[in-house]
């Protein structure tokens, strides 16, 4: 008591640094969240782009800027430049604070971010220049962009690893599980898809099968739910509805998604043991998908009130809703039938929108909204915040809608026998649509990005928070 | 364990990363391994270096977007040729099976429609031989010229596509283009 009362030099001295450690920590994240805006918007551009070249082929005839080069820039950008980037400032802010620790270095994360930064600007150089690994999804990047890309979840894991080793509770909290489960399979399902040694004729199908739906669902899926498992109960000030359901989304979440990426090959020539227990664990997905769906809607229960008076809850529960539905759409997607008529259409492209947007990017926009501020000092805009909702989800949900009809009229085409061409004609006017949703997607872009200046962190709040001691800086 | 789990992070990361390349391995890396070794079609065609140097610009354009080359033996597939066997991929890397059809399916496109000519005015300009094609024009892969020289592929492109009077001339790359998509015929040993 009379060394809380009298605290002696060195310990003020100790909690002086550690405070200005918090304010480090709380930096490098917001760092994050800065670069990730820039590329969403750099991806965004390239995102509108190849959508306006299906109803004007003929738009800006450029070699660099042809649909076969910057379709590639657009998933790239959006997948290790926005939605990696935001993720990891976000998981990097809550692994610190759910561990009462400061990021182990600060340092090493701004290494890491550059790092990051020239492989994605140098993914943009050389896939608009023609050098790619041809259209292998997501991972067209030559291996040397990949081996930086590498070495920074490399640094960034390790950073996250040791941050959590020094945490000042016994419990690894859920979120950090989820966290550190991600850095892991991401390394792993990395290097897997860029050695060359099995991946000769079909063999690179099998990969790629593996690849693509595991770098989503073993690092964008794993890192939103873990940020959602911290930022709903601490905006919503109430614990998680179950923690056990937590580690059962976990382990079957693992389970489940590593073997169902063949259902994107069905009826190929790779093994069909691979494609049967590809669907069949397709649907073992609801496992982990209604655990973390249902844990969070079940935290929100009754909380109708807070969610109308945060700017930051609403973006969390499309989230979640996203989350939920997108990937049930998935499962049904990846049986038999479906595949004999929508696999190859636009209902793909439109389930992929719903589940990387409608799912992880409301996901960071709420937290971002809900978390930022707590270590910035600084709020958004809320009508700027109202704009950028609405945008978002008008412009989402005219996306999905158009490419799913579109899908649809494309398979009813070929299923009717007719010329090919009439899958175009019949898909064109919807695509006309999915622009004018990706329109207003791009505009709540810069709201967001207003919105990131908007919270930057206010340099008076933190020399005032490195002068007190820490304990009244720390939330409960 | 689960009590004691939730409070070691070494042993939350030594379980998933364990538990990951397990399955990793089972997978994908050993059934991989185990169909790349797939026998090509005995007295299947070798491509020639003219048309390997045309699908490395496929490659490089990314028309692998939009074309797939994979016949699913599905009625709705009939017309793109015989459903596409693990040997018709041997060699190749990567294989371009494909996720997505804005454009027609190209396994057997040199089969399908076998004119150099009707390529290269497609590739110049797709519009000029289907008027509601949304492909891109690859104009860079031509040259317009005031005359033509010794060894010039001229391409017949209609009036209302090409600029004034000058004649459109087929790049060596147009020409590896096209050369490697009539090369795409799918084999059948019974030939």
């Amino acid at each position: 008591m009379s060394a809380v009362a009298n605290p002696s030099t060195e310990l003020i001295t100790r909690q002086r640094s550690s405070a200005a450690a918090d304010a480090a920590t709380a930096r490098v994240a917001y760092q994050y969240l800065v670069w990730a805006t820039v590329w969403l918007l750099v991806g965004t551009v390239a995102g509108l782009l190849p959508a306006i070249k299906l109803n004007w082929p003929d738009f800006l005839p450029t070699p660099w800027l042809s649909f076969g080069r910057i379709r590639p820039i657009h998933t790239n950008t959006v997948f290790w430049g926005w939605s990696t980037m935001a993720l990891v400032g976000l998981a990097i802010y809550v692994a610190s604070r759910t561990s009462r620790a400061p990021l182990w270095s600060p340092a090493l994360a701004r290494i890491a971010l550059w790092l990051w930064n020239a492989t994605v600007f140098g993914g943009v150089v050389t896939l608009s220049a023609g050098w790619s690994r041809g259209p292998q999804e997501y991972r067209e990047w030559v291996w040397p962009l990949a081996a930086l890309l590498g070495l920074g979840v490399v640094l960034n894991g390790y950073n996250i690893y040791r941050t959590v080793g020094t945490r000042q509770l016994p419990e690894v909290y859920i979120s950090n599980w989820y966290i550190l489960g991600a850095f892991c399979w991401l390394l792993i399902l990395y290097v897997t898809a860029y050695l060359p040694i099995y991946e000769s004729g079909v063999g690179n199908v099998v990969i790629q099968g593996y690849y693509m739906h595991t770098a989503v669902g073993m690092w964008f899926t794993i890192l939103a739910v873990g940020v959602t498992y911290y930022a709903l109960p601490r905006l919503l000030g109430r614990p998680i509805y179950s923690y056990a359901l937590g580690v059962l989304g976990f382990w079957t979440n693992m389970l489940f998604y590593t073997v169902i990426g063949a259902h994107h090959f069905i009826f190929s020539p790779i093994p069909t043991w691979l494609q049967t227990i590809a669907i069949l664990f397709s649907v073992g997905m609801m496992v982990p998908v209604w655990a973390g769906t249902g844990n969070f809607l079940l935290t929100l229960r009754g909380a109708r009130h807070a969610v109308h008076q945060s700017y930051a809850l609403p973006f969390l529960l499309v989230g979640i809703l996203g989350y939920g539905l997108g990937s049930t759409q998935g499962t049904f997607e990846a049986f038999r039938t479906a595949n004999i008529y929508l696999h190859f259409t636009n209902f793909t492209v439109g389930h992929s929108h719903a589940t990387m947007y409608a799912f992880i990017a409301f996901i960071i926009w709420g937290a971002a909204y809900g978390l930022v501020p707590q270590f910035t000092g600084r709020e958004p805009n809320p009508i700027i915040v109202g704009v950028h909702f609405w945008l978002a989800l008008v412009g989402v949900v005219i996306y999905v809608v158009a490419l799913s009809v579109a899908g649809v009229l494309q398979g009813m085409t070929w299923a009717a026998g007719r010329s090919f061409i009439a899958s175009i004609v019949a898909a064109e006017p919807l695509w006309l649509w999915r622009t004018v949703g990706g329109l207003l997607m791009a505009g709540s872009h810069v709201a967001f990005a207003v919105n990131v200046w908007a919270m930057r962190p206010d340099v008076r709040l933190s020399e005032q928070i490195s002068a007190v001691p820490i304990a009244s800086t720390r939330h409960a | 364990m689960a009590s004691r789990l939730h409070r070691d992070h070494r042993a939350i990361v030594a379980f998933a990363a364990i538990g990951y390349l397990i399955l990793t391995l089972v997978i994908a890396i050993l059934p991989a391994s185990k169909v790349q070794g797939t026998l090509p079609f005995p007295g299947a065609p070798v491509r020639t270096a003219e048309a390997e140097r045309g699908r490395q610009l496929y490659l490089k354009e990314g028309c692998g977007f939009c074309h797939t080359q994979f016949v699913r033996d599905l009625h709705v597939d009939r017309p793109f040729g015989r459903p596409s066997l693990a040997a018709d991929y041997t060699g190749e890397a990567p294989a371009l099976l494909g996720s997505e059809r804005t454009g027609p399916d190209l396994a057997n496109i040199g089969t399908r429609q076998p004119s150099e000519v009707w390529h290269l005015i497609h590739l110049y300009n797709p519009r000029a031989v289907m008027p509601q094609s949304v492909m891109p024009a690859y104009g860079w892969y031509f040259e317009a010229k005031e005359r033509t020289d010794a060894g010039d592929v001229v391409v017949p492109v209609p009036k209302a596509f090409s600029s004034s009077d000058k004649v459109i001339v087929a790049t060596p790359d147009a020409l590896a283009l096209a050369r490697y998509l009539l090369s795409l015929r799918q084999f059948s040993p019974a030939q």
